[in-house]
């Protein structure tokens, strides 16, 4: 605010320093904004390839079902509790649909000896659900409509929307809980365990299978509730989901496959490091910052901020 | 083994009657007609726009007794956006639909690429949506556009902007495609002249969604004019995000931007966006075009023809003119593709855009886009034409602070 009351007055001709500084906060915060979007999508991911090794690459493409659950829900209920409540539905929706897609797609694959079958379906899946969406929903890009109808307001030293907030928020929020789910019930250990090492859960008693539908279920629910908030903020369409599954590739990698702590700091880091990356080097490499830290995580340390050595 | 033998027969039965299925062209056959376009991908929807004003102008051809009393067949090419899948299209078009001419194409990068797979295969190429003027500016002979190009888009812009705006600043929010570079190029010469400064020239990919890193720096540097070369999407989002942030700017695009989808989209978030068009609907006093949108909103309910469905229709109705007056089709192939390069080359005829004639590079020179803006009417978007002032239907509005509007 300081800053840019000076500059605003003309006091300065040029950009004085406490204007920078203002611009780099809000960067930061653009970023940890977008870093929270990524997060909800790399976590599932990253469960889901813990303890299934699955590479999901039609991941992104329940987010973007979950997008369109909640368009038809606001339909029959408006406002900001028609808002709320879609995210909810499309976590549950989406939810349901992993649950059909693991236990009828995923789960006869898990026995072969090779991963290729099941990269093949989850690529096939990816474009199954994009162009079946562009039948059913048609092309056009749609919003959600913004109950707070995009009013900014001012933080301290950055400029946001009440919608971006909530969003943020809500993620979080959801983060949390998952974080609470993982560590403090019976079955979020079981969850861990089985990422950690799939024999000794299997001896330990723990219902392999059961662990499978309940990690792809939980994965797409918030990849789901993921995507209505990235709805929220951006567009719906068909192929919304491509740009968030790379992304969240992007993010499993710097993170450590299979580590959820990995992708959360992740999913900010990345947030942050394109928005910095874009106002200080350049606009153009912006989509690039992701892939160049792919690259150099996996020279430098190939299994992740968080990954520690992987058994096989 | 006899099994064997008798998958190895009924395959290659199975191709050979493929082939001579394929080969055989019969007079009573529709003519194929080759059209390239994004039907698939990002602006899928826009594609979607074009392809509904040819269908419109094909029933209408149809309906009239096709040519030379053929019906017409329009196979559609889905390039994807992307120069790769283009050039893969219009060389399945040519080599495996045998295709008279091709026809549509959208998104500069695209068709500077397909255009020249077309000149090499010595086929007729027209294009309807693009306008970077490298298409028709390399001297190639079997290649045409009925869109104006950049320079001929801006034109009216650029006069509005010298005469009428005079920005002190202005910066530059633009796709990184060819359509993108080649209005930053004109912009900055522009700017130039007028002795503005350029502040930022900030790039996107097409496909972005968070254009917050962006509007950040340009909310800094307070641009008069912000230069925002973009198409549906990209621009709705922009102005969301701008809202979000509290920026304001007189923001400037092409045109291309001025959609249905893009009018759903943003809403009043678009008010005060200018740009160049050439909507049918802001054109309704000429009965030509408000008989063509009176058919198209009969054929489409509850649609409304945009700048894209307009020249679709145009694109085949250039098409079927050149056609018709090369008096009859011969069957050979390539002597039939020379004769209506030659024929397209005197097209002159009225369409839903204005007069379509051609200069030597294949450019058509005869249609001119005014300068809109959004300005709204009880709550609903709506383009008006506020320059050159002869076809002005509003005047121009400053934009007001977000919190100031209603």
């Amino acid at each position: 605010m300081r800053g840019k009351s000076l500059s605003r007055r003309g006091i300065y001709p040029f950009r004085d320093e406490e204007s920078m500084e203002s611009l780099f906060l809000q960067q930061v915060f653009n970023g940890l904004i977008v870093g929270s979007l990524y997060c909800l999508i790399a976590i599932g991911l990253t469960m889901i390839f813990g303890v299934m090794r699955i590479a999901n690459f039609a991941h992104g493409d329940f987010s973007m079902l979950g997008a369109y659950i909640a368009l038809y829900f606001i339909v029959l209920v408006s406002g900001w509790f028609g808002w709320i409540g879609s995210m909810i539905v499309a976590a549950i929706g989406v939810g349901i649909i992993g649950f059909f897609v693991e236990r009828f797609l995923f789960r006869p694959l898990l026995t072969r000896w090779t991963d290729i079958d099941i990269i093949m379906l989850s690529i096939g899946l990816f474009i199954l659900l994009e162009n079946g969406a562009r039948l059913v929903f048609g092309p056009t890009p749609k919003m959600i409509p913004d109950p707070f109808s995009h009013k900014s307001i001012d933080l301290f030293l950055v400029s946001t929307s009440v919608i971006r907030l909530l969003c943020f928020f809500f993620s979080c929020v959801a983060i949390l809980l998952l974080q609470l789910f993982l560590t403090k019930t019976k079955m979020g250990v079981a969850i861990r365990a089985t990422s950690q090492n799939r024999n000794a859960a299997l001896l330990m008693g723990i219902n392999i299978g059961f662990i499978y539908s309940l990690t792809f279920v939980v994965g797409s629910a918030l990849a789901g509730f993921g995507g209505v908030l990235y709805g929220t903020t951006f567009a719906i369409f068909p192929t919304m989901g491509a740009m968030p599954t790379l992304k969240a590739f992007a993010i499993t990698i710097l993170g450590g496959m299979g580590n959820i702590r990995g992708a959360i700091f992740g999913g900010f880091i990345l947030g942050v490091a394109e928005t910095l990356g874009g106002n200080y080097i350049s606009m153009q490499y912006k989509n690039a910052i992701g892939f160049v830290i792919i690259i150099l995580v996996l020279l430098i340390i190939p299994h992740g901020l968080f990954g520690g050595k992987q058994k096989s | 083994m006899s099994e064997k033998i008798f998958r190895i027969v009924l395959g290659m039965v199975v191709c050979i009657s493929l082939f001579i299925y394929g080969g055989r062209v019969n007079a009573a056959d529709p003519i194929p007609i080759g059209i390239l376009g994004p039907f698939t991908g990002s602006i899928a929807f826009n594609a979607e726009e074009m392809k509904k004003g040819m269908m419109l102008a094909v029933d209408e051809i149809d309906a009239k007794g096709g040519i030379f009393g053929r019906k017409i067949e329009l196979i559609f090419g889905d390039t994807e956006a992307k120069p790769d899948k283009g050039v893969a299209a219009v060389k399945k078009l040519i080599t495996r639909d045998k295709v008279l001419v091709v026809g549509g194409g959208y998104a500069s990068s695209v068709n500077i690429a397909t255009s020249e797979v077309c000149q090499n295969e010595r086929i007729p190429i027209v294009v309807a949506i693009a306008i970077s003027p490298t298409i028709t500016n390399r001297g190639f002979d079997y290649v045409f556009r009925t869109s104006p190009n950049s320079p001929q888009f801006l034109t009216g812009i650029n006069d509005w902007l010298l005469k009428v705006k005079k920005p002190k600043t202005v910066a530059f929010l633009m796709e990184n495609t060819d359509y993108g570079r080649d209005g930053e190029k004109i912009w900055s010469a522009q700017a130039k002249k007028i002795g503005a400064k350029e502040l930022a020239h900030l790039y996107f990919e097409i496909g972005d969604a968070d254009f917050t890193t962006q509007i950040t720096k340009l909310k800094e540097l307070k641009p008069d004019v912000t230069f925002n070369i973009a198409s549906t999407t990209e621009a709705s989002l922009i102005q969301k995000q701008a809202k979000e942030l509290n920026f304001v700017t007189q923001w400037i695009g092409v045109g291309g931007q001025f959609t249905e989808a893009y009018f759903k989209m943003s809403g009043a978030l678009c008010q005060y966006a200018m740009g160049s068009s050439l909507e049918p609907t802001l054109a309704m006093k000429n009965p030509l075009v408000a008989d063509f949108v009176k058919r198209y909103e009969a054929k489409y309910q509850k649609a409304r023809p945009g700048i894209f469905s307009s020249q679709g229709y145009d694109n085949i109705m250039v098409l079927m003119d050149a056609m018709k007056r090369t008096g009859k089709l011969t069957g050979d192939l390539q002597k039939d593709r020379d004769a209506i390069k030659e024929a397209l080359r005197k097209t002159s005829i009225e369409l839903t855009q204005g007069k379509i004639e051609f200069d030597k590079n294949g450019q058509v020179y005869t249609v001119f886009p005014s300068v809109v803006q959004v300005q709204m009417v009880d709550g609903t978007p709506q383009l008006f034409i506020i320059y050159p002032p002869e076809r002005a239907s509003a005047t121009y509005k400053t934009p007001l602070p977000w919190d100031q509007r209603k």
